[in-house]
């Protein structure tokens, strides 16, 4: 669905991916593994047009035959709105601590593929309800929930969107892990109701193992493995994930 | 749980205070400048309760009235330098860069040079009534809010619910008001009211000094500039009581403030 090829990102003179390739599939679930620094957020930053312009793109993110690099700013825009939604690593910061959650859900849901409030209020009543959240929580700021619940709104967004593909970026790491085991639940149940294709950042090896079909694994701004999940986890050949695979429990 | 009643007590007076001073035409027994020369320098009595003043006006009534013109002075000034300090520092933070190092360099060097020179020099050319008072101490206290507001936009433009907004193309009006001024609301107001004691101060301090508002109009700095000379005499009502409430008002916008300042007890209340 999307073909990243040839992703290289420079700032100044420091070279931060170097000729990225891989490809996302429709349909399906990927993971970007690797370090931290390896270059995994500046990619998907790179992939949404969401770096300043003094930092230096060259290569290719080819969805629906067009290069996302190239396109205009109008057409990007409506890309993001769309076609792609994206789940940032905390949800306690991705809402606006002063503003009332249904107003903002209303923005990250209904608000950006242009539908009514109405339709909004009829559309997400079924979605918050199937996520275990009542309707009472659109009159609450997000202060007053926890982090899982924000997480479990965001996720609701993403199933009212029902985007092409949905960008998660470690989307886990601020959570416990029943709720991490939960929103992994969730994702796969979003993938395999809705066909909805996920592209998941993270660094944990178990959620990889759970969750994904494919991966690619990262290292120090390059793909040094890409594959589906069962053959690099039996046959890793790339020393540092052997070495990822080792050290996971 | 005793601080708490203490915050009570503090919005209690600074509320009897605005609420005397904002009625003061109605309350004030006396005009503020109804001289009568057979009653020069009474004492308080239960005809004149706080007594009367050189010219045998009213110290009860001038300190009503002198409490408008001080807490008019102090409220314009600080709804200006708000103003100047929000779009100031929203600038400088949300534009970041160059912009941002030039701006905050230029605020530097004004911080480095008192205010009170600064007004010392506008009064001289504006020769001082009400409203030019307002405005100078508006123009020169803008520093401080414009630096928080920096700091906060800063803080606020990185982070992810801002970044969210941005994804989807939401327009940046909409993101300097709704989500960067929206969140820093709680420090601004801080500053706000900790500015507004300094307003209400700075005003005393110039009228004290004879520099400030013109001697035809009562406020609490005049009233103390007159008194220098009646303290001599032995008349220690008429600086007395301007001093008690200037006193009193800066203390409790202070102490408000500072409760203000700690979002915990923000939290809890809300």
């Amino acid at each position: 669905m999307i073909d990243v090829r040839d992703l290289s990102i420079r700032i100044n003179d420091k070279q931060i991916t170097d000729h990225v390739d891989f490809n996302i599939p429709r349909g399906k679930i990927i993971t970007l593994v690797g370090e931290s620094g390896s270059g995994k957020s500046m990619t998907i930053s790179a992939m949404l047009g969401m770096l300043t312009t003094d930092i230096n793109v060259s290569g290719k993110v080819i969805y629906e035959g067009r290069n996302l690099l190239d396109v205009s700013d109008k057409d990007m825009k409506s890309v993001r709105k769309k076609d792609i939604f994206t789940i940032f690593q905390d949800a306690s910061n991705s809402f606006n601590p002063s503003v009332k959650l249904g107003r903002q859900m209303y923005a990250y849901s209904g608000g950006r593929i242009g539908d009514t409030t109405d339709v909004f209020n009829v559309k997400m009543l079924p979605v918050l309800d199937k996520l275990g959240l009542s309707w009472d929580i659109t009159e609450q700021y997000p202060f007053q929930l926890s982090g899982g619940m924000l997480q479990r709104c965001m996720i609701a967004c993403a199933f009212y969107v029902e985007p092409e593909l949905l960008i998660a970026d470690e989307p886990t790491s601020a959570l416990d892990m029943v709720l991490q085991k939960q929103f992994i639940q969730l994702l796969i149940q979003l993938n395999e109701e809705r066909g909805t294709t996920i592209l998941l950042v993270t660094h944990d090896l178990d959620i990889v193992a759970e969750a994904a079909h494919e991966m690619v694994v990262m290292q120090q701004g390059r793909v040094v493995e890409t594959g589906t999940v069962e053959t690099v986890f039996s046959q890793p050949r790339h020393a540092y994930t052997k070495r990822l695979l080792e050290s996971r429990f | 749980m005793r601080s708490r009643k203490a915050l009570l007590f503090w919005y209690i007076i600074l509320g009897l205070i605005v609420f005397l001073t904002l009625f003061s035409s109605v309350l004030a027994p006396f005009g503020p400048n109804e001289m009568s020369m057979d009653e020069v320098y009474l004492a308080p009595s239960g005809d004149h309760w706080l007594g009367t003043d050189h010219l045998g006006r009213d110290v009860l009534s001038r300190l009503l009235v002198g409490g408008k013109v001080t807490l008019t002075v102090a409220s314009i000034s600080v709804l200006l330098s708000l103003i100047i300090g929000i779009v100031y520092g929203g600038i400088s933070g949300y534009f970041g860069g160059v912009i941002d190092a030039v701006m905050m360099r230029l605020l530097e060097a004004l911080i480095t040079i008192p205010s009170l020179i600064i007004i010392l020099v506008l009064q001289a050319f504006t020769q001082g009534s009400m409203w030019h008072m307002a405005l100078i101490i508006g123009l020169t206290g803008w520093l401080v809010t414009a630096r928080i507001v920096r700091s906060e936009f800063i803080r606020l433009k990185d982070a992810e619910f801002v970044k969210m907004a941005k994804m989807f193309g939401t327009p940046i009006w909409k993101i300097l008001f709704g989500h960067l001024l929206r969140n820093s609301i709680p420090a601004i107001f801080v500053i706000t009211l900790f500015n507004f004691a300094g307003a209400i101060f700075m005003e005393v301090s110039l009228s004290f000094l004879g520099i400030g508002i013109p001697p035809a109009i009562p406020s609490w700095g005049n009233m103390l500039y007159y008194a220098q000379n009646d303290i001599l005499i032995g008349a220690w009502w008429i600086a007395l009581f301007p001093g008690i409430m200037i006193f009193m008002t800066i203390l409790a916008i202070n102490f408000i403030g500072e409760a203000w300042k700690n979002p915990t007890w923000r939290r809890l209340n809300d």
